[in-house]
């Protein structure tokens, strides 16, 4: 060292010295080294803990449109008002300052009781103390607390009165915010209207920390349209696993039914994190807020829905009576595609989202036998009466049946205008007259009779199989909640006794149940000279941004479940028969008929017993047109009068609609890609 | 003895330049930094510019400056003749202090002249200093006698004392090494240091010991609450008595969290600051309020450098520092007379003691005292003081060849 040379070899107290001061020094930097590079790492992590949050922000939902991008489900922004507690931290600061004043003034004793000394006399600073008052931390506590609370519902009013609303905020709300989410501000008006958000905007607001926030909402722009499909959101407030690492986690949604509940995970996307810098008292710092992660947009859901049809359909099945309750399905025969879903009553998924009132919960959805949130396209297990006869009569036409053959049905003693049907010393009534029957007549009168004789002769295991062909007993694979109805296989009938009276029942469409939709894809197959379709609801999944490398997600059409090995001749019989039924005037479907566009129906009537009374589940199941069917319409309407006068005008309401269109080449019901 | 500048054919040997560029340089940091520290509260309280602590820090450097400059023209041997009178002056200021001081965090230091405060302390350092210089430069073989050392040492006792009751524990302990060194430089024979050492270690001990574990009543040394907890944090200790009950024990669970927050928090600081730091102004601790504001720009200082510039601007720090003490110590080997190299060995170890117990202090290495960190902190007395003790080393070296 260039200074110990310099030094005198005699002068030894100032080399001790030096050397002092150079060890001194290297003890500093050895304690730096160690601080700084060897346990620097800890330091940071211990640093970062304590001044950041991290806050889980939801990603954009997906979209819910129709198969020409018209929207069923899209997001609107809300406008928050929202008050940024740090932004008053002085104003705490000066309200707790005063009333630690106030408080010490009320526990002095009376300025008169005190006697006056010297030290009274002079300024200020020489005085001792002020005060001989002590305050104990939990007084300061509750002081700091109140006056918090005093400045927040000071804001709170201040902006209720400029808004002329009568805004509040609770003391237990306040500290609970304070003590859990300080960093965030407090939501003092969750929705403003556009005229408020005009009048903040305006107006010279002025008011500290207060901030109008925009935030998505989920919005459905034809309020309970489909909305047993599309479903609803609900307040998704669980922390699951992949959450632990968040601090906070902003208000977000899961789907609750239907769409939004079967593609959450897709139409949710990937939530982002927000970091928060946060100072030592816990409140956000101002410039300290930082995107860590954007959040991914969900996908849009493109679904193969044709909203102005649901529109009509829906409108229809409410134009039955006042509290019906009923279900549409139109799907397309050609390629399995779902083209409307309706199931009433509805409900306004929109109420989903702030969360139903108990009050409301108990008295409209949870009603009986109403049941709103329940989608009877799907779930709804019914059954099927005569329209069963349908696939009855595919079963009994292949076994050999020759159309031609003809039933003499016997009068009822007790209702000599109706048929009956002697089984053993069992008397099954009919609705059809007595009289001569071939095939196409007992179809279109939908003579009891005839199906249960010819049943009888074919047998459980036939008729069983048959119906297992065209799904019956199995889910359709829809994607959305579904029930697979009661259609037993052979074992099954046998496990239950079942014995040749259980056979006639079921042949004519009671004690099976299935839901619409299975009819619908059932019915579809005999439209289209049997191929049973897998049901499609969903026709692609695709970014909201075209410009994202996300690939689209496709749902391709026209899957083949079963290929139906029937003559086609089969087929022939049968649709002319179900043409007959609407066209011809002794047909129980004739309510159905249009000029101009051959429908082709069924009509049933179900009895249930439930509940000690009897009820009916009223049916119409139908394709058109009779040449090149493109439509199946099944109507299904629970307590209807009959299928034939319940059912079949709804039918034809649709039918009218369909027509119409296709009189319109603009607007055919084809898929487009993309926006509209 | 003359008053100007002394007339001498090397004129280049007159300003010691090392010494000045580490000095300029250790204020340009201070300055740096104490904006770092200060400049958001003081821009968001809405301060004119004038009012800005960096502004203050740069003005009393100045005037720092302008001091040493006039005192430089001064020979150290004539102030010395006044050492005595600044001494008992110093030592009414004290006593000043404990009559009508100002109180701030619970300890009396400063008195109050309306335009500024003053802690007469640092001053009392300086006095100090020179008086025990004057008192030493007396022939060799006079320093032998025990009275003499009994007189030097009560010499120190005294505003030790007085400091001690302010209490600022950190700014009286200074006073010992300065006494010891200069003691040892002048000659004082090696057995009464060693004896005075050993003294004052097992004293020391004993106060520990007793603060530490006596049990109630049988402390003989009452210390503020607030310098027990220190120590307390220092050596890891609870903060609950023996026979504490659980409550209590809780109690002083939180209390001791609390009081620990300053050494935690200026841990993180300089830790988090890593190899190369997170850039001026850019550093979290202070700007967030975790190392609190009232001490981030004056005694923790050394935190926010070593946040912000890492390991390596520690490094400079020190190097700057050592730069000043040996610059100091080569001027008291060069010094002309006793007195001048007592000075100068008396300045370097004022200034390695106050560095050694600040940076220590920001890393755990030393228990927290409100010590000041010469030319960096925060705060103007400390600045005026620390720049009057390096002019003085200048006078000595200015004056060198002056025979």
């Amino acid at each position: 060292m260039l200074i110990f040379d310099q030094l005198n070899k005699g002068d030894q107290s100032l080399r001790l010295l030096a050397w002092g001061v150079l060890a001194g020094l290297l003890v500093l930097l050895g304690g730096l080294w160690k601080v700084q590079v060897l346990s620097g790492s800890t330091y940071r992590e211990q640093q970062q803990t304590q001044s950041f949050r991290t806050v889980r922000v939801p990603a954009i939902r997906g979209r819910i449109l129709d198969r020409s991008g018209q929207e069923f489900a899209r997001n609107t922004p809300q406008y928050r008002l929202d008050l940024y507690l740090d932004e008053l931290r002085p104003q705490f600061d000066r309200q707790y300052t005063e009333g630690r004043k106030a408080l010490i003034a009320s526990r002095q004793p009376p300025a008169a009781a005190k006697a006056r000394t010297f030290w009274d006399l002079l300024p200020g600073r020489f005085r001792r103390n002020a005060s001989g008052v002590r305050l104990t931390s939990g007084e300061l506590e509750l002081l700091r607390r109140q006056s918090r609370f005093a400045v927040v519902s000071n804001v709170v009013a201040e902006v209720g009165r400029r808004l002329r609303l009568p805004l509040q905020v609770s003391e237990q709300a306040l500290h609970h915010h304070y003590l859990t989410k300080r960093a965030l501000p407090l939501p003092i008006l969750s929705h403003c209207t556009p005229e408020q958000v005009a009048l903040i905007t305006e107006q010279s607001w002025n008011l500290p920390g207060v901030e109008l926030d925009q935030v998505p909402i989920r919005q459905y722009p034809h309020p309970g349209l489909a909305v047993h499909v599309v479903g609803h959101l609900k307040r998704d407030d669980d922390h699951d696993e992949e959450d632990g690492r968040f601090n906070y986690r902003l208000r977000d949604y899961r789907g609750g039914l239907g769409l939004e509940a079967a593609f959450d995970k897709e139409l949710r996307g990937v939530p982002g994190a927000r970091s928060i810098l946060v100072n030592s008292a816990g409140y956000r710092h101002r410039q300290g807020e930082r995107m860590i992660a954007q959040p991914q947009p969900g996908l849009d859901l493109i679904t193969t829905l044709d909203l102005d049809l649901q529109v009509a359909v829906e409108q229809a099945l409410g134009a039955v009576a006042g509290d019906e309750r009923g279900a549409v399905v139109v799907l397309d025969p050609r390629t399995g595609d779902l083209l409307a879903m309706a199931s009433a009553p509805r409900f306004d998924a929109a109420e989903f989202i702030e969360g139903v009132p108990t009050q409301r919960w108990k008295d409209f959805y949870l009603a009986e036998p109403a049941r709103p949130t329940m989608n009877r396209a799907t779930l709804g297990q019914y059954a099927p009466g005569s329209t069963f006869k349908i696939i009855d009569a595919v079963a009994l036409l292949e076994a050999g049946l020759d159309p031609r053959t003809v039933l003499s049905v016997q009068a009822d003693p007790e209702n000599p205008a109706k048929g009956r049907y002697l089984l053993g010393r069992r008397s099954i009534g009919d609705t059809a007259p007595p009289g001569a029957y071939d095939f196409r007549r007992a179809f279109i009168r939908s003579s009891n009779s005839y199906f249960i004789d010819h049943s009888l002769r074919l047998g459980w295991e036939r008729l069983l199989s048959w119906g297992a062909r065209f799904g019956l007993g199995q889910k359709t694979g829809i994607g959305i909640a579904e029930e697979r109805g009661d259609f037993p296989t052979l074992d099954a009938v046998e496990e239950r006794g079942w014995n040749s009276g259980n056979l006639a029942n079921v042949s004519i469409g009671q004690q099976i149940t299935l839901t619409p939709l299975q009819l619908a894809v059932a019915v579809g197959a005999v439209a289209n000279g049997g191929t049973v379709f897998w049901p499609r609801l969903v026709d692609r999944l695709e970014p909201q941004n075209p410009l994202a490398s996300t690939p689209i997600i496709r749902f391709p059409a026209r899957q083949v479940r079963t290929q139906i090995q029937a003559r086609p001749e089969t087929f022939n019989v049968i649709r002319a028969a179900m043409r007959d039924d609407v066209l011809d005037p002794e047909g129980t479907g004739r309510a159905a008929r249009i000029e101009g566009f051959e429908i082709c129906g069924k009509t049933g009537t179900a009895e249930i017993k439930g509940n000690g009374r009897k009820d009916k589940v009223t049916w119409f199941a139908s394709f058109a047109p009779f040449e090149a069917p493109r439509y199946v319409v099944i109507v299904m309407v629970e307590s209807g009068a009959s299928g034939g006068g319940t059912c079949a005008p709804v039918a034809r309401r649709i039918y009218e609609h369909l027509h119409r269109r296709e009189q319109r080449p603009e607007r055919q019901l084809a898929l487009q890609e993309g926006m509209p | 003895m003359t008053v100007g500048i002394p007339r001498t054919t090397r004129r280049e040997g007159l300003v010691d330049w090392s010494l000045w560029m580490a000095v300029i340089g250790l204020m340009a940091v201070g300055a740096a930094f104490i904006l770092s520290a200060t400049g958001a509260a003081d821009e968001a309280a809405n301060r004119p510019w004038w009012r800005y602590r960096v502004v203050g820090q740069i003005g009393a450097d100045v005037i720092g400056l302008l001091l040493v400059a006039v005192l430089c023209l001064i020979d150290y041997a004539r102030l010395a003749r006044w050492s005595l009178v600044a001494y008992w002056l110093s030592i009414l200021l004290l006593l000043g202090v404990a009559l009508f001081g100002v109180s701030r965090l619970g300890a009396k230091r400063w008195l109050d002249f309306g335009v500024f405060q003053f802690q007469p302390s640092e001053l009392a350092k300086l006095a100090f200093l020179f008086a025990l210089g004057n008192f030493l430069t007396r022939p060799a073989n006079e320093l032998d006698s025990p009275l003499l050392f009994g007189q030097a040492l009560g010499m120190a006792l005294l505003p030790f004392l007085l400091i001690l009751k302010q209490p600022d524990l950190g700014s009286a302990l200074v006073f010992l090494p300065i006494a010891l060194v200069m003691m040892l430089v002048a000659g004082v024979p090696r057995r009464f240091l060693v004896r005075f050492m050993t003294g004052t270690f097992l004293v020391a001990t004993l106060l520990l010991v007793d603060v530490l574990y006596a049990p109630p009543g049988w402390h003989f040394l009452q210390l503020e609450d607030y310098q027990k907890q220190r120590l307390l944090v220092y050596f890891g200790l609870d903060f609950a008595k023996p026979d504490a009950t659980p409550a209590e024990r809780l109690a002083a669970r939180a209390e001791q969290e609390s009081k620990s927050y300053n050494v935690r928090q200026s841990l993180i600081s300089v830790g988090s600051g890593g190899v190369l730091g997170k850039g001026w102004r850019e550093g979290t601790q202070s700007a967030l309020g975790y190392l609190p504001r009232a001490v981030a720009h004056n005694d923790f200082i050394f935190s926010v450098i070593a946040e912000e510039r890492g390991f390596l601007g520690s490094l400079l720090v020190l190097l700057l520092y050592a730069v000043v003490l040996f610059s100091g110590i080569r001027i008291a080997s060069q010094a002309r007379d006793r007195l001048g190299r007592l000075l100068a060995a008396g300045v370097v170890t004022l200034l390695f003691t106050h560095i050694f117990i600040n940076i220590g202090m920001n890393i755990r290495l030393v228990p927290v005292t409100g010590i000041p960190l010469p030319l960096l902190s925060a705060g103007g007395t400390s600045v005026i003081c620390s720049l009057i003790a390096i002019g003085i080393l200048q006078n000595i070296h200015f004056h060198r060849r002056h025979y």
